[in-house]
């Protein structure tokens, strides 16, 4: 396997193919939530619509065969294609439609495009493979909004339940979803069009651009749609081993302006920040040279597309002149809040030099995801921000006056209701023009750059992609060039309630031993303050989380929150209770070891958090047992050389610079260098990530390898140091001098007397290190993007899913505890003076 | 971050000036570069040239560019200086609250002893990383969170520390005689213990202080440090991650600095403890 995981992936052609992603859906029902990680593992892999979109928003038939459109515009009727099922056998016909399509626009429905289907005022079902859909008022974009992922067909017998099952009619079902590290799709046997190539489809979640970078040059994944490091991008077409596509998305780049807020409400200050800004210099910059400049909100591939990127030319000194018409001589201090997405980071700080030299001082200010929902897009509170738009068709949220740019003009109103009612293509161009010159003469936000979307592909998978205006991977024509048997695909985490079990028992076995020679009343006390420790731990954390800003349930719901079903949501959630009762119920429900469900997967946090520490745990204990035997053989020489005369000490000097240096090496950093010589360079290791416990003991602990080595170096220069310093005191005792006197060498005596008696300082800070490393190991986890506990909780946090934050931490804190209880028991038991008085 | 534990050296003396030696260049020369930062860089570490870009280090720039086009050794200089910042006001906090904290459980033992000790206890026990996330959550990432992350885990070391080493005073002699010269307990700490314990608390202050260096990078490493555009040792490196075969300089310097300074101020601890206290010598 030493080969084998690096080599596999490229050598053996095959039917199945693992691709990489960078954010993880929270759920896999498209039409429940906005983020656009759901479509992007399920659209139109497992889901389909009515519709396809095709290059450039074309229209084409998929689900239903052909339509018309009434004369004046208000019905569209849809003739469907026969024989159509469901995963589950249901059969897909009108009444489906009705109830999909209905279901979307209910009071209760969160589903991300309510806004543009509310449109739809009710579903007639003509007969079993007709439907007709009635509007409210003519709508001309109904077609294009019917090929998106929220519009797709679900049947109602499994709807409720598509967030953790989803059932479509597309060519792939979900055959399985390791949280927090990938999700498989397998070919519908009985899919209606024509079968797919490839059997299955693997998506591996790697959220680190430098991780995504390395997982391909590595070849554990043979593709990444979206890819995320444009750094990357030119050394990768440069690679014969990859075909890089680049293309146009519907993701218009802009630095939002609150319109609302001073200085911003003021049009010449807005004029002025577009002349301050050279958008060249953000592309070469943020993007490394990918992505057109754009001048309004509107793909500059899309039909009917202006350039107006010519409105604006970069001009300090006519920024400076604007200001000071406006009546900012001197400019102005603004905040710019930043996500931390690599495009927004990177341009910010290009944008905060461009608009210095125009006398506009920016400070730049981190916010997280759901603080940006909540914050920015939810209350408006900002000045400026980076973000692309990538809705197709958005331009609407420009008239909307409760919108986070805080733009409000009637005449653009007038302008969308006007394409609205206009079906006629080349009168609806030129409305679309004029929506773009109004957009650009107001200056709304800063227009900077169409977001360009990469795809990297292992050079030998074919007809993979199309740039559709929906931003989805087509893997309905994919296929590798020579077919050839599949390879093991990423295997699934079991085994870990075990190894909870046994820990339990472990933890029970050593307080019964301890009571017997430590006394029972000792192991009492020490089990009492163990207690009320977890207890106090526990509170504290659920009331840190109470005043943290960001709303799980509107993270959830993303960029176009529905109050009303917002509110249902939260009902969903119990988040409606008061504080002290849900505090209660979590505490009730972890002394009988049920630690809630998740908010966003859904799931049991009890089940998630054993499939993570089925890595963490293992990492960890392998981490510790690497640092332990370093540490005895760097402290054991070096106290020889201690003990024995010049040279020696030379060499326990040596041994002494050696531990300081490895204690000094920040261990992310050791990680990476690691992960740049050993994976990317030698290929003797995968570049990271896990592929489970089921490939086998010895090919998974492979891929701990480099990760528990850049854990254990520090710890193992700490360990060795304190090694060395009591072996070099136990020499000193009159018990060594008498072993020594009966004939024993050095060595003999050290290892076999002094050694024993070192271990026991040893073993308390062996404690304190397993405890760190089991928490503590999340940078390392973000470096080789393993699915572990750190790397759960970092997620969770930022989407706010508390309830997964509060267990694990009262998990972690439990398990500190536990350990410094262990260790306490085990030095009691070495020297039972300890249960006497206080602690020393 | 980096496991909170101190580490206690027995050796000869003639390592330890050695030691004292190597640490005092080690850190003198980061303390120095941040100095330097403060009044001169070669360039201004902010200043963007997109046209210059992930130059390879040279005569004008001895450490290279970075993906804007920014000096690598102005950036450098300036990171110790806000690496430095950091690590100061935490071990700053852990002094401010974790002395008299320890001072006042030495002093009055029993139940405030008892709750100083076990409100330790809880402390240590939370995951140190996910406070800082938390921290980070509540206020916003910066600075001030990794002040507060940092300095909040410095609290217990200090109180442990100080509380041992004051025991250890208030069994002596002079403070017996003090107390029976009629001084209270809080005197006796200002007067006696303070001044006996000071030079370990020095020598824990330093470790603290290298041990804050690299959980600052650490935090900055992972986005809830110092932030941009302000330099910082832990975000050039998370920065120049994906960029790491193209411009690896990008990955050595800034890596290099983290270790020159947790190395100097720990070769510096390590020294002064077996100055200030030679019976250790061997």
């Amino acid at each position: 396997m030493l080969a084998a995981l690096a080599g596999a992936p490229l050598a053996a052609a095959r039917d199945s193919v693992t691709l990489g992603l960078q954010l993880e859906p929270p759920g896999l029902d498209p039409t429940a939530e906005a983020s656009a990680a759901i479509p992007a593992v399920v659209f139109p892999t497992v889901f389909e619509g009515l519709v396809h979109l095709g290059v450039g928003g074309t229209v084409a038939p998929l689900l239903a065969t052909d339509w018309t459109v009434a004369p004046d515009g208000l019905t569209y009727t849809f003739h469907l294609r026969a024989g159509v099922r469901f995963q589950d056998g249901a059969d897909f016909d009108a009444e489906t439609v009705k109830f999909s399509l209905e279901r979307a626009i209910t009071p209760a429905s969160t589903n991300p495009q309510k806004v543009a289907l509310s449109h739809i005022d009710h579903v007639e079902v003509v007969d079993a493979l007709t439907a007709a859909i009635h509007l409210k008022a003519p709508y001309s974009n109904l077609l294009q909004v019917l090929g998106w992922p929220a519009a797709v067909m679900v049947s109602p017998a499994s709807a409720a339940g598509n967030v953790t099952h989803p059932v479509g009619t597309g060519p792939y079902a979900v055959a399985a979803w390791q949280r927090g590290n990938a999700v498989t799709l397998a070919r519908n046997p009985a899919y209606w069009g024509p079968a797919p190539h490839l059997a299955s489809i693997t998506y591996r979640f790697i959220a680190d651009p430098a991780a995504a970078t390395a997982a391909l040059k590595a070849g554990d994944i043979q593709g990444f749609p979206a890819f995320p490091a444009p750094e990357a991008i030119t050394a990768l077409k440069a690679d014969p081993r990859f075909t890089v596509d680049v293309a146009p998305s519907e993701g218009e780049t802009l630095l939002a302006l609150n319109n609302k807020r001073p200085p911003f409400d003021n049009v010449l200050v807005r004029r002025a920040l577009s002349h301050a800004i050279d958008r060249q210099a953000v592309i070469q910059g943020a993007m490394f040279g990918y992505g057109a400049a754009i001048g309004s909100h509107y793909p500059p591939q899309n039909p009917g597309y202006v350039d107006l990127t010519g409105l604006y030319p970069h001009d300090v000194a006519k920024a400076k002149a604007l200001l000071a018409e406006a009546g900012y001589p001197h400019g102005f201090t603004t905040t710019l809040r930043v996500l931390p997405l690599p495009y927004a980071k990177r341009a910010a700080e290009i944008i905060a030099a461009q608009l210095a030299e125009a006398g506009v001082t920016v400070v730049l200010e981190d916010v997280e995801w759901a603080t940006w929902i909540s914050q920015v897009y939810g209350r408006h509170d900002y000045d400026m921000t980076i973000v692309a738009h990538v809705e197709p068709m958005d331009y609407d949220i420009y008239g909307r006056d409760d919108y986070y740019f805080g733009y409000s003009n009637p005449a653009y109103k007038a302008l969308l209701a006007t394409l609205d009612a206009t079906v006629d293509e080349t009168r609806r161009l030129a409305v679309l023009g004029d929506i773009q010159r109004t957009l650009a003469r107001d200056a709304v936000n800063v227009f900077l750059f169409e977001y360009p979307y990469f795809g990297v592909w292992d050079a030998r998978l074919r007809d993979i992609w199309l740039p559709t205006p929906v931003q989805l991977v087509d893997l309905a024509t994919a296929r590798f060039d020579q077919a050839g048997p599949g390879a093991a695909t990423a295997g699934g985490l079991s085994g870990a309630g075990g190894v909870a079990w046994l820990l339990g028992l472990a933890v029970a076995g050593a307080a019964a031993l301890a009571a017997v020679k430590a006394g029972p009343r000792y192991v009492a006390g020490r089990l009492a303050v163990l207690l009320l420790t977890v207890l106090a731990a526990s509170l504290t954390i659920f009331l840190v989380l109470q005043v943290i800003p960001g709303d799980p349930a509107r993270v959830m719901m993303g960029m176009s929150a529905d109050p009303a079903a917002l509110a249902a949501l939260r009902h969903q959630m119990g988040l409606d209770l008061p504080a002290p009762q849900r505090y209660l119920a979590w505490l009730a429900g972890l002394a009988r070891g049920d630690f809630g469900l998740s908010y966003t997967y859904r799931v049991d946090v009890g089940t998630l958090m054993a499939e993570r520490l089925a890595v963490t745990l293992p990492l960890t204990l392998y981490a510790v047992t690497l640092s332990t035997g370093l540490a005895v053989v760097l402290g054991v020489t070096a106290a020889l050389g201690a003990v024995r005369g010049r040279t020696g000490r030379m060499v326990d000097s040596l041994l002494n610079g050696i531990a300081q240096l490895l204690i000094a090496v920040p261990n992310f950093w050791a990680g990476t260098v690691l992960a740049l010589v050993f994976a990317a360079g030698l290929h003797w290791f995968a570049a990271g990530g896990f592929p489970g416990w089921d490939i086998g003991f010895w090919p998974a602990l492979k891929a701990l390898t480099l990760p528990a080595v850049a854990l254990a170096a520090p710890q193992a220069g700490i360990l060795a140091r304190v090694l060395r310093g009591e072996l070099v005191d136990q020499m000193g005792q009159d018990y060594i001098r008498t072993a020594r006197a009966k004939g024993l060498s050095l060595r003999q005596a050290l290892l076999r007397h002094a050694l024993p008696n070192a271990l026991v300082p040893a073993l308390t800070i062996l404690g304190m290190q397993f405890s760190f490393l089991l928490a503590g190991g999340v940078i390392i986890e973000n470096v080789f993007f393993l699915p572990g506990l750190g790397r759960l909780v970092f997620q969770a946090v930022a989407q706010r899913d508390l309830i997964v934050v509060q267990g694990v931490t009262v998990s972690l804190v439990f398990a500190v505890v536990i350990v410094t209880f262990l260790v306490d028991l085990a030095n009691a038991a070495v020297d039972p003076r300890l249960t006497g008085g206080r602690r020393p | 971050m980096t496991v909170m534990i101190t580490v206690e050296a027995a050796t000869d003396g003639r390592r330890h000036s050695a030691a004292l030696v190597a640490g005092l260049v080690l850190s003198g020369l980061v303390v120095g570069a941040a100095l330097l930062s403060l009044a001169w860089t070669p360039y201004d570490p902010t200043a963007i040239n997109v046209a210059g870009r992930l130059a390879a280090p040279t005569g004008a720039h001895w450490f290279g560019t970075d993906a804007y086009g920014r000096d690598v050794f102005s950036q450098v200089l300036a990171g110790a200086q806000s690496a430095l910042a950091v690590a100061l006001a935490a071990v700053g906090v852990g002094l401010g609250c974790g002395v008299p904290l320890g001072l006042l459980a030495a002093g009055r033992r029993g139940w405030v002893e008892e709750v100083a000790m076990r409100g330790s206890d809880i402390v240590f026990a939370f995951p140190a990383l996910i406070t800082a996330v938390l921290i980070a959550a509540l206020c916003g990432p910066g600075a001030i969170d990794a002040i507060a992350a940092i300095g909040l885990f410095n609290i217990p070391i200090f109180a442990k520390v100080t509380r041992a080493a004051a025991l250890s005073v208030w069994a002596r002699d002079y403070t017996l005689a003090a107390r029976l010269a009629g001084k209270g307990a809080g005197r006796i700490s200002l007067d006696h213990v303070l001044p006996n314990i000071a030079g370990l608390l020095l020598v824990q202050a330093t470790i603290q202080l290298s041990l804050g260096i690299i959980a600052d990078a650490g935090l900055s490493f992972v986005g809830l440090g110092t932030q941009a555009p302000r330099p910082s040792w832990g975000r050039m490196l998370a920065d120049s991650q994906t960029l790491a075969d193209l411009a690896p300089w990008l990955v050595l310097f800034p890596g290099l600095g983290v270790v020159a300074a947790v190395l100097g101020f720990n070769l510096l601890g390590e020294g002064l403890r077996a100055h200030l206290n030679p019976r250790r010598g061997a």
